[in-house]
């Protein structure tokens, strides 16, 4: 609340109007919409089911229901097998069953040699039209998810908590704000009840996309839509998103015993995946911090040169990395899409000199079109890579099932196409409208949390001490950017212990 | 493959010794492969593979952390990988980037306690100059002391991500407890101290090139789609320049543990207990199971259809996970089982339960179709796990590095079958015992300062 009545109290001074983020909700396909995508002479069967459900379908104060009911039907049996059978009967075909989570879709992903379709096919249905409900598997599944907040989050990585924390200031007040995964008092106070009930209520017809590749056909795709024909045609009504007021100048620090200082910074933007510009401002964006890519100008400013930390990126829409390589999870859709930067974990006291690089460098990529050679080499780059991002049969599906939501067709092909037609001066009118240094919130994971606040607002110069010489160049763009002003509002910088975050 | 060669090859492995030479088999590499040898020693490896016009470039050196013999150096391994991104006169710090960047090369590296891993994937179109310019920065490294000392403070930075984690800090006293003189005492990042005074040795940074990027230590993997002899035409003109042989070194033995070890670590944010047993035992090699055996222990005592699973975490609920991480390496090492308890007062029921099935194990009992399961769950696994060309230059890179032998992916997986019941019981008798383990316990803070026994 406190954040919300200082922006708010902000916006009045400047005289700026309040405006909410003005977006059309995602769209809805026809019931059961199907995504066939047969590869010749693959073995390997792909299932991806995409419900148009997710934690902003959880009821207020049972935060956390829609992943629980997911993961409950996942690992917690069917009515034939129960939790241990489920994995005996799974573990000689090394089929893989999981879900994966976010603030609009599920995604329930099956993957099994084709040797074993047959058997795989029948436990990945029942999965879905046949739980279990065994409360003690309730009570398992959902101790892991109160620890996965209590202790793994708040307590094991710092980077994630960052992100985490900025969703919530970001979205401070949406459905959004919560974390995926539930808040402590919200997973406690979820029932068996309440899970068969949720089961209901999101995971319908109405809401399904079915993908399927490899080794899969016409026939294949019938018998998954005659058998799924029997989930429930319709549930909850659709949650109506409140509108996003654009935030602005907020900063939250975590405190939390921390060798170094993780900082996230970002806002809330209308810009997603189909609008005009989408593409040119993925493309500034890339070329400015490519995730866990040694091209971006922020990873060859700060880390390369200056020493700074292990990376540094930025994103023009959600991003969560998919397992352990760089590729952007899929079936991240989402209404209202997040611009963001990720500053790895600092030195604490060059957090703050970080941030003011991360802004120089974004202020830079507004400023003037990108340099001739430089955007050549970024656009090759990205085309690359975008080639690299749908070698799966589990991602070309998850993009294609994007592409329903979002209204857009053959995702990488139109980048591609759309990153040959660029210019550098047309890039920068892009990034000059849906970019905006000022527009910025902040977070930090650091343990003085009162120095920080300070220096976010005291707006005192942060020259830095090198340990090596630096050229000339390096130390004369230091000078320029050691006492640029960080946008946080003075009365808008919250301070909170990091063991309390989450809890409700 | 016919589905019948699992089961042939089994009880061919049952009926002849197991030294005898193995009938023609079929690969279990489901992909052709060639390789050729250059006279400087390098090994090129190919596999033709649809990839939809992609490549994946892998250069594996046979060099990790556990080369690292030197007091006070550990860690240089991991970072001289780093410093190979850090130039050349042709192409100065930047340039190799730019250029692979420009092409669209996903571009990273990784190391590892034997080997360290460099990998590119991207446009078929892009492999001549890549190979050019991987050949330039494996021959012609060369960077600045300032841009030395600079990466550095990046290396800190990774380690300073990597310590919020309970995992890292675990790593370390464990094998620092198990390991005196084997230079696996260290993990692969080094110790803290040591990467604190990284800035001060660049000299013997170089020195670390010289002696370990050598032709003879490398193999290099290109699989997807592109003309073989166009691009063997290119490696042998861009690498046969390359000379010199890699250095030897006495990597120090380890004396076999003489009594049970202990460590324990306390942990000052809030966490989940941990619990871990590990035992020295033999390094995983292609001349014997030790490795493949391994690996099916690791699912039968801890897997997800492990008594001790289905006990532990479905039935009493006493531990959030349970598993054993095993990671084949060239010298013996750890077979660890660990986990994450729920609670401190779960410890000695969790410590009672894993030693109850190791000594039933050790004692004859052996589940035959549990055993067998595994071996099904492996074969799939191996060849589910091998959808793009990335993912099998991957993983023959990596086989490669650690076996030192271009074709060691089929060589170490189709062994796999010949993995018998009794092989467990034999190797946990041998090596799961009392005196051969090591017991780590991380507790955090609050917990540590409970008194025991609840």
């Amino acid at each position: 609340m406190h954040a919300l009545f200082a922006s708010l109290a902000a916006f009045a001074l400047a005289q700026a109007p309040a405006q909410n983020i003005d977006v059309a909700p995602l769209r809805t396909p026809p019931p059961m919409d199907t995504v066939l995508l047969p590869v010749a002479n693959k073995p390997i069967v792909s299932f991806r089911l995409v419900f148009r459900s997710g934690s902003v379908d959880d009821p207020a104060g049972k935060e956390g229901l829609t992943n629980l009911t997911s993961d409950v039907l996942v690992q917690g049996g069917t009515k034939k097998l129960s939790s241990s059978e489920l994995l005996e009967a799974l573990f000689p075909m090394a089929a893989e069953l999981e879900v994966y989570n976010d603030k609009e879709l599920t995604a329930f992903v099956g993957r099994v040699h084709k040797d074993n379709l047959d058997r795989f096919f029948q436990i990945f249905t029942d999965v879905l039209l046949e739980p279990r409900f065994d409360p003690k598997e309730l009570d398992r599944i959902r101790s892991d998810e109160v620890n996965a907040v209590k202790n793994h989050l708040r307590g094991e990585d710092d980077e994630t908590l960052g992100k985490v924390a900025l969703d919530a200031v970001l979205f401070d007040g949406h459905p959004y704000r919560h974390f995926v995964g539930g808040t402590v008092q919200g997973l406690q106070s979820i029932t068996l009840d309440d899970v068969k009930a949720q089961w209901k209520r999101v995971f319908t017809k109405d809401r399904l996309v079915i993908g399927l590749a490899g080794a899969v056909d016409d026939a294949l795709a019938k018998k998954v839509k005659d058998r799924l024909a029997a989930l429930p045609d319709t549930g909850a009504p659709r949650v109506k998103l409140t509108p996003v007021p654009r935030r602005t100048g907020q900063a939250l620090v975590l405190k939390k015993d921390a060798l170094s200082t993780a900082v996230s910074m970002g806002y809330a933007y209308p810009l997603r995946r189909g609008d005009p510009d989408f593409f040119a401002v993925a493309f500034a964006l890339s070329y400015l911090g490519q995730h866990r890519q040694s091209q971006g100008v922020l990873f060859n400013e700060l880390r390369e040169k200056r020493g700074m930390n292990y990376g540094d990126y930025a994103y023009a829409e959600h991003f969560i990395q998919d397992g352990w390589g760089a590729n952007p999870r899929t079936n991240v859709g989402r209404t209202v899409q997040d611009f963001t930067i990720w500053i790895r974990p600092t030195e604490p006291q060059n957090a703050i000199f970080a941030t003011r690089g991360a802004l120089h460098f974004l202020q830079k990529l507004i400023d003037k079109p990108i340099p001739k050679g430089e955007f050549d080499a970024a656009r090759g780059f990205l085309a690359g890579l975008t080639r690299v991002w749908e070698q799966t049969d589990q991602r070309k599906l998850g993009y294609a099932i994007d592409d329903r939501f979002y209204g857009t067709k053959d995702f990488h092909e139109a980048f591609r196409q759309a990153l040959a037609a660029m210019t550098p001066e047309q890039v920068q009118a892009a990034a000059k409208r849906h970019l905006k240094v000022e527009d910025l919130n902040f977070v930090y994971v650091a343990k003085d949390a009162e120095a920080l606040r300070k220096a976010l607002t005291g707006g005192a110069p942060t020259p830095i001490a090198y340990p090596t010489p630096k050229p000339q160049d390096v130390v004369a763009e230091d000078k320029a950017f050691t006492g640029r002003r960080i946008p946080v509002k003075v009365d808008a910088v919250k301070v909170i212990d990091a063991q309390t975050f989450m809890e409700k | 493959m016919p589905r019948h060669h699992r089961l042939a090859a089994a009880l061919l492995a049952f009926a002849v010794a197991a030294s005898a030479p193995a009938a023609e088999k079929k690969p279990f590499f489901p992909y052709p492969m060639k390789v050729d040898q250059l006279p400087n020693g390098l090994t090129v490896v190919r596999v033709p593979f649809a990839s939809n016009g992609m490549i994946a470039y892998y250069s594996a050196v046979r060099t990790g952390s556990r080369n690292e013999v030197e007091a006070g150096h550990t860690g240089f391994a991991h970072f001289f990988e780093h410093m190979m991104f850090k130039g050349t006169k042709k192409y100065p710090t930047g340039e190799r980037e730019k250029i692979l960047g420009a092409l669209g090369f996903d571009d990273n590296a990784f190391t590892t306690d034997d080997c360290t891993i460099y990998h590119s994937f991207g446009p078929s179109s892009g492999l001549e100059k890549l190979i050019e310019v991987e050949a330039d920065r494996f021959m012609n490294l060369e960077y600045s002391e300032p841009s030395f000392q600079t990466e550095a403070k990046a290396i800190l930075g990774e380690y300073h991500k990597n310590a919020a984690h309970p995992e890292l800090k675990m790593e370390e006293a464990l094998n620092a407890t198990a390991f005196k003189k084997h230079t696996y005492s260290h993990t692969t990042m080094g110790f803290y101290d040591d990467i604190k005074a990284m800035p001060d040795k660049y000299e013997y940074s170089k020195s670390f090139f010289q002696r370990w990027y050598r032709p003879d230590n490398v193999i290099i993997y290109i699989v997807g789609e592109f003309d073989d002899a166009k691009a063997m035409a290119l490696v042998k003109a861009a690498y046969s320049p390359w000379q010199g042989k890699a250095a030897q070194v006495d990597i120090p033995k380890e004396s076999p543990q003489a009594a049970p070890l202990a460590v324990g670590l306390e942990w000052e944010t809030p966490t989940l207990p941990r619990h871990v047993q590990a035992w020295r035992t033999p390094a995983a090699s292609l001349a014997t199971l030790d490795g493949q055996v391994q690996n099916v222990l690791a699912s039968y005592l801890a897997g997800p259809t492990s008594p001790v699973y289905k006990e532990l975490v479905l039935e009493k609920q006493l531990v959030e996970q349970v598993g054993a991480p095993y990671s084949e390496h060239r010298d013996p090492y750890l077979f660890t089982v660990g986990a994450m308890l729920k609670d401190e007062a779960n410890r000695a029921a969790v410590d009672a339960a894993i030693d109850r099935e190791v000594k039933a194990l050790a004692s004859g009992k052996v589940d035959k179709k549990r055993v067998a399961d595994i071996r099904s769950n492996i074969r799939y696994s191996f060849l589910m796990g091998l959808e793009t060309a990335d993912d099998i230059a991957g993983a023959l890179a990596y086989t490669g590095a650690l076996f030192g032998a271009p074709d060691a992916l089929d060589r170490y997986y189709r062994r796999f079958d010949e993995v018998q019941p009794q092989h467990l019981v034999d190797f946990a008798k041998k090596y799961l015992t009392e005196k051969n383990r090591t017991v780590l316990t991380l507790k955090p803070k609050a917990a540590a300062s409970q008194p025991e026994g609840k």
